[in-house]
């Protein structure tokens, strides 16, 4: 089936089977690879987009659902070439040890901030409980979570930018 | 004594040079590799446990659109070189050697067993080429526990074996057994287990194996804890020369001990790659992953423990049956560590250990992060079990048995020596962090109101590397080596076999070859992932910080000697005035001297200094552990639990931690978080299952439940202060602590939060259900 | 973990929608959500011939109340339900449940209809949909039929959606004033489904119960009511002992399902647990809504 979608912010078309997830299609066919595939079964949050701004499991969706959508991938959230807030404060906060779910982590993350700007630690903790690493045991990441929090309320001029979603 | 550099980086939580990668989705992991005419395998694979192949029919798989070829198990056995399991037949073991095919042939040994391999233009029509596959399978009955395997009347996995014995009885004898318990006050008797649970890294195994035929050379993209160790698995299976494999490793998603070697279907992948010509991806998924990628831990423990009425631990007496699955691999050798790490930092005087290893219908036992943890969880479980029947605490019964610090040092009585053990000095910073009396009046008021809380804690040491051994290098897998070069951009590459897997070498090393070399940290590059390019080495027994961390403390040593030679020549002065600060060379106290270390590399690849002065930037350095050391402390919990449901919540979680000294603290905590979390997970969470025919029943997340952030508290870390061994390198590894510890710190909270019910553990899998059991006194 | 082959079809209008059942029956799925279907198809547990995605289908999305009746379109996104200030105000029940299922991205796509439609006897919405007598409208070839909560739920998974008809609206009766309603759940983490599940809704009138509605999640094939408690509160003033009470009654004889998380006597502990705690709890907020 023929499809076109924006994908961060650049008209994308493609001709997936209808049966083809849209984690799928983004890795193989728009060579998108930093959403990652961490059970296909919509638990572990490891292929987690941001789809008309509603952060979803892509791996729950297929392709051809995406069509006429607006859909931000890791890969869109940075400033080209840079980090946005939250992922600067990430890095300063040793969030993640081997990476792999760092995308879905990020992108979950980034919607929630959205909506909660001033969440606080047990509202981030519910809200990335559907996002599954086995390394950190997730105090990195909720310390780099707050940090974006503290960083986005009181904007240090010298930092870069904020990425709005 | 050597002057040791300036440490500007060393100690400190540098940020890491992975992570901008990382945090922006260009992480580069074994599926997101494309080749030019890639093609996708997928596995046929046996959903009976213990069954006979009669037939297999491959046609309709190979005529559907899309696949390319299918192999089955015996046609894969036409084209590999027959041989043992790849990780059997590179660390041995006292058992005897099973048949072993690389897809199963005749017969099929656990519910996933590969039988065929599917080959197609994508892992859909791969998946879809599996489902056309018939196999005629003769069902045979299932073994499926420990005395089931034991029994002589049970039907053998292995013809050639007879039986499912995969490791004989031994028994062994440390000190005067005898005597030690003749003389015990009070003999205790308990039977323990441990369930079996698994590594579930985020991030399954898998390769892309791409064969070239006009070069007759196989270059696989792993994810593997050793691009070497994998490299030899490969060759030795195609049966090619070791030049004539490559192993080359991106990003890898985790493996907490499971990616060692080469698994049965990554060279499944290789051979089918070689025999089409074309590169083959093999990427598992997470139902392979769960049921047959491999588990750990099915282990059981009778033990007798001979103790003194003031509560001294004299002997120990254990008979160890270890659970080892289908295809027994390293699951052969885990009983020896367990026998060698069961005293830990106490004063034993005597050790009787026995140990018989099964073959079952189950997955096979792989290595995961602290294979020999039992050892800790069973001395600890049964030290809080002693103190309560003898009325001691838990803290008072730790400090009472645990080896003081001497000169010469304590010897566990199984022969290694306690060198700079800090674990009396964990236990009293334990009870300073965590007000014990405090705790012990408002556990009284919750009880009063109907509210269960209970605290546990365990002591543990982890041999990271180990101390230094009469006549040998430390560490298990000995000597580690480093290539260092200074590069002609000013850059100082460090050629390392490590293969981190979330270790952060990539900043920890930087650190430390940036503060001994004297260039910025941002000039230093971490080279890893290429055996065409790296030495020998691996990834696994925590034992980097010290060996890694080591060479290129040394190795960087070495580098700055040799560039501070030759920059005497280039500059005409000498060795003793010239420094190497912040990336140039420079006569000390002229700051107009200074040269930039990549100007003095272009210099000496000039060739204009004549066959008289070394040139060669470059040394290949190796260390061998120094003095080494253990790495140990104890962790602390304290506990709610609900009664009425069984749920439990940790409220706080203390560790006392003795490493050495740290490379990058960040680094060090990350660690020692991840491997409580998976503690914690397989205490609260984490269960593989099989029913009585053998067939996996978590096999999927909804089934076998990784905690996540709404189960791990935050977990305070303190450092010790450490003795330090060793004049330079005083790091030690935790890679494997958190999760050694934790399962016994959080069981002996439980224990505590129900004593009110009587109840007594012996067990590690602790799920709501059960913790009701316990509390209605059922078995 | 790849999904089968299958045909796709996406209907923009029900009757489009009710044909293509018709033609296809019990070859086809319904496409809503997803969040439930498509891992089962991953899994190839389900293999159906052909896809009806719903979700291009406008006028089964909505949330409106007139006369007393919340109704909620089948494509209703959870996350959608969860914002209403209408099913906040009107089915306080609802509102208790939906921030249990699941984590928010799956309430991105999750829909109201689909939970209902699929029927998982674990999952939040059917316990609900059950304990307020909800109706279930679908349409058919033949038209449109209303089916009450207590012939909707069949059996494992399985309603009695007919293949040729389609689930367009759910109808909740608005809770009036004095009703206080809980949702209770024993899940083994946080977003989880049930291993037991309860939900409540009490009536107080002049201090006295007037209505009790208990219907539990994951101990039975369906989501059950516990009539005999039911029977036992109304016309009674609540206390802690009617409580207990009414604990005993509703789990004395029912025979809850035995997995991998629980046994049947832990799922029957834990709902009694759950009776005790979720009448408390909805006793206590009936009073906010004099």
């Amino acid at each position: 089936m023929d499809i076109a979608l924006t994908v961060n912010g650049t008209p994308r078309t493609g001709s997936p089977e209808a049966r083809k997830t849209l984690a799928d299609f983004l890795r193989d066919d728009l060579n998108l690879t930093g959403t990652h595939l961490g059970c296909e079964h919509g638990v572990c949050g490891a292929c987690t987009v941001i789809v008309d701004g509603r952060a979803v499991r892509s791996c729950l969706m297929l392709a051809v659902q995406a069509a006429g959508s607006e859909v931000t991938t890791i890969e869109g959230l940075a400033p080209d070439g840079g980090l946005g807030t939250l992922q600067q404060a990430m890095w300063d906060s040793h969030s993640f040890q081997c990476g792999f779910c760092t995308p879905g982590m990020v992108v979950q993350a980034t919607a929630f901030l959205s909506d909660h700007p001033d969440a606080d630690e047990q509202q981030i903790r519910e809200a990335l409980s559907g996002n599954i690493c086995r390394c950190t045991g997730y105090q990195s990441i909720i310390d780099g979570v707050l940090l974006a929090v503290e960083r986005s309320a009181s904007p240090d001029p010298a930092a870069p930018p904020n990425r709005e979603r | 004594m050597v002057a040791i550099a300036a440490e500007r980086y060393t100690g400190a939580s540098i940020k890491r040079s992975e992570d901008p990668r990382i945090l922006t989705g260009a992480g580069r992991y074994v599926d997101d590799i494309k080749l030019p005419g890639m093609l996708h395998a997928a596995f046929v694979r046996s959903p009976l446990a213990h069954a006979r192949v009669v037939s297999v029919d491959v046609s309709a798989a190979r005529a559907l659109p899309g696949v390319v070829a299918v192999f089955t198990g015996a046609e894969l056995e036409e084209i590999t070189v027959p041989g043992p399991d790849a990780l059997m037949a590179l660390i041995g073991g006292d058992g005897p050697t099973p048949e072993f095919t690389l897809l199963a042939t005749d017969k099929v040994r656990f519910a996933g067993d590969p039988v065929a391999i599917v080959i197609a233009e994508s892992r859909y029509l791969a998946e879809d080429g599996c489902e056309l596959v018939e196999v005629d399978y003769d069902d045979l009955p299932p073994v499926t526990n420990a005395s089931f395997a034991l029994d002589p009347s049970s039907p053998p996995l292995f013809a050639n074996l007879g039986d499912n014995i995969a490791l004989p009885h031994s028994r062994n004898e440390s000190g005067d057994v005898a005597a030690t318990f003749a003389e015990a006050d009070r003999i205790f008797d308990f039977r323990i287990g441990v369930h079996r649970h698994q590594n579930v890294p985020m991030e399954g195994r898998g390769c892309v194996a791409s064969y070239d035929a006009d070069r007759d050379f196989m270059t696989v993209h792993a994810a593997t804890q050793s691009v070497h160790v994998s490299k030899i698995a490969v060759a030795m299976r195609l049966g090619m020369e070791q030049d004539k494999v490559r192993v080359v490793a991106g990003d890898i998603g985790g493996s907490f001990g499971l990616k060692i070697g080469a698994s049965r279907e990554e060279l499944a992948a290789a051979a089918a790659s070689r025999a089409l010509r074309r590169p083959v991806k093999w990427v598992e998924d997470r139902g392979e992953n769960l049921t047959t990628s491999g588990q750990a831990r099915e282990e059981s423990f009778d033990v007798r423990a001979a103790v003194s009425n003031d509560g001294d631990l004299l002997g120990l007496d254990v008979k160890m049956v270890i659970d080892t699955g289908s295809y027994p691999s390293l699951g052969v050798t885990v009983p020896e560590t367990v026998e060698a790490m069961l005293p830990g930092p106490y004063k034993l005087a005597a050790l009787g250990f026995e140990s018989t290893g099964v073959t079952t219908n189950k997955a096979s036992y792989v290595a995961y992060r602290g294979p020999w943890a039992s050892e800790t969880f069973v001395r600890e479980r049964i030290l809080d079990l002693i103190a309560k029947d003898l009325g001691l605490d838990p803290l008072e019964i730790r400090l009472r048995n645990v080896a003081p610090r001497t000169d010469p040092p304590a010897v566990m009585i199984t022969g290694r020596p306690l060198v700079g053990v800090t674990s009396r000095e964990s236990l009293e910073r334990i009870a300073q962090l965590v007000d014990f009396p405090a705790f012990r009046r408002r556990q009284a008021e919750a009880r009063a109101q109907g509210r269960y809380l209970g605290i546990g804690m365990a002591t543990f040491i982890e041999a990271a590397p180990g101390p230094r051994e009469p006549g040998g290098p430390s560490g298990p897998l000995g000597t580690e080596s480093m290539r260092l070069r200074l590069e002609e951009d000013g850059i100082v590459a460090l050629f390392t076999g490590q293969m981190p897997h979330g270790q952060s070498h990539q900043t920890t090393l930087a650190q430390i070859a940036a503060d001994e070399f004297g260039v910025p940290f941002e000039q230093v590059r971490v080279v890893v992932g290429d055996t065409n390019v790296v030495p020998f080495g691996l990834t696994g027994g925590s034992r980097s910080a010290t060996m890694t961390g080591g060479v290129a403390l040394h190795g960087a040593r070495e580098l700055k000697a040799k560039v501070l030679d030759f920059a005497s020549h280039l500059m005409e002065a000498s060795v003793r005035d010239l420094q190497i600060t912040d990336g140039y060379v420079g006569v000390r106290g002229d700051p107009a001297s200074a040269i930039g270390v990549g100007e003095v590399a272009r210099r000496a690849a000039s060739g204009e200094f004549g066959p008289d002065v070394d040139a060669n930037l470059e040394v290949e350095a190796a260390f061998d552990g120094g003095e080494g050391g253990w790495s140990g402390g104890t962790h602390c919990a304290i506990v709610e639990v609900d009664v009425e449901t069984g749920l439990v919540a940790v409220e706080r979680y203390v560790v006392a931690e003795d490493c050495g000294a740290l490379i990058n603290p960040a680094v060090v905590d990350g660690q020692i978080r991840g491997g409580v979390a998976q503690g914690i997970g397989a205490v609260l969470l984490e269960r593989t299952a099989y029913d009585e025919d053998g067939n996996c029943q978590s096999a999927t997340f909804m089934d076998y439940l990784v905690p996540t952030a709404c189960d791990i508290p935050r977990i305070e870390i303190e450092h010790l202060e450490t003795v330090a061994l060793d004049a330079d390198v005083n790091f030690r590894g935790v890679g494997e602590g958190g999760m050694i510890v934790a399962p016994p710190t959080m069981v002996n909270a439980i224990e505590d939060a129900l004593s009110p019910f009587g109840v007594r553990i012996y067990e590690q899998h602790l799920p709501p259900a059960r913790i009701l059991e316990l509390i209605a006194g059922e078995d | 973990m790849k999904l089968p082959l299958v045909d796709y079809e996406a209907p923009r209008t029900v009757p489009e929608a009710v044909e293509l059942l018709a033609e296809h029956e019990d070859e086809a799925s319904v496409l809503a959500g997803g969040q439930s279907l498509i891992p089962l198809l991953a899994l190839r547990l389900a293999h159906p011939a052909v896809l009806i995605d719903i979700n291009g289908i406008a006028e089964l999305s909505g949330v409106s109340a007139t006369n007393g009746t919340v109704t909620i379109g089948a494509m209703t996104r959870e996350y959608v339900a969860e914002e209403s200030g209408t099913v906040a105000d009107a089915v306080p029940l609802l509102a208790a449940a939906l921030p249990l299922i699941g984590h928010e991205a799956i309430r991105s796509r999750g829909t109201i209809g689909g939970s209902l439609a699929h029927a998982d006897p674990a999952a939040e919405l059917p316990a609900v949909a059950r304990a307020l007598d909800a109706e279930f409208v679908v349409r058919g070839p033949a038209g449109e039929r209303v089916v009450p909560a207590a012939e909707w739920f069949e059996g494992y998974l399985t309603t009695s959606r007919g293949p040729d008809e389609l689930l367009v609206e759910v109808r909740f009766p608005a809770a009036g004033r004095g009703t206080g309603s809980s949702f209770q759940e024993v899940a083994r983490r946080h977003g989880d489904f049930a291993i037991v599940g309860l939900a409540t809704s009490l009536t107080l009138s002049e201090g006295t119960i007037s209505d009790a509605r208990l219907a539990f999640a994951g101990m039975s094939d369906v989501p059950v009511r516990a009539t005999g408690a039911e029977d036992l509160l109304v016309g009674e003033r609540p206390s802690a002992g009617l409580f207990d009470e009414a604990a005993r009654l509703a789990t004395g004889d029912i025979d809850p399902p035995a997995d991998l998380h629980g046994s049947a006597d832990y799922r029957r502990k834990v709902a009694a647990a759950l009776v005790r705690r979720g009448l408390r709890a909805a006793a206590d907020n009936a009073g906010e809504r004099q």
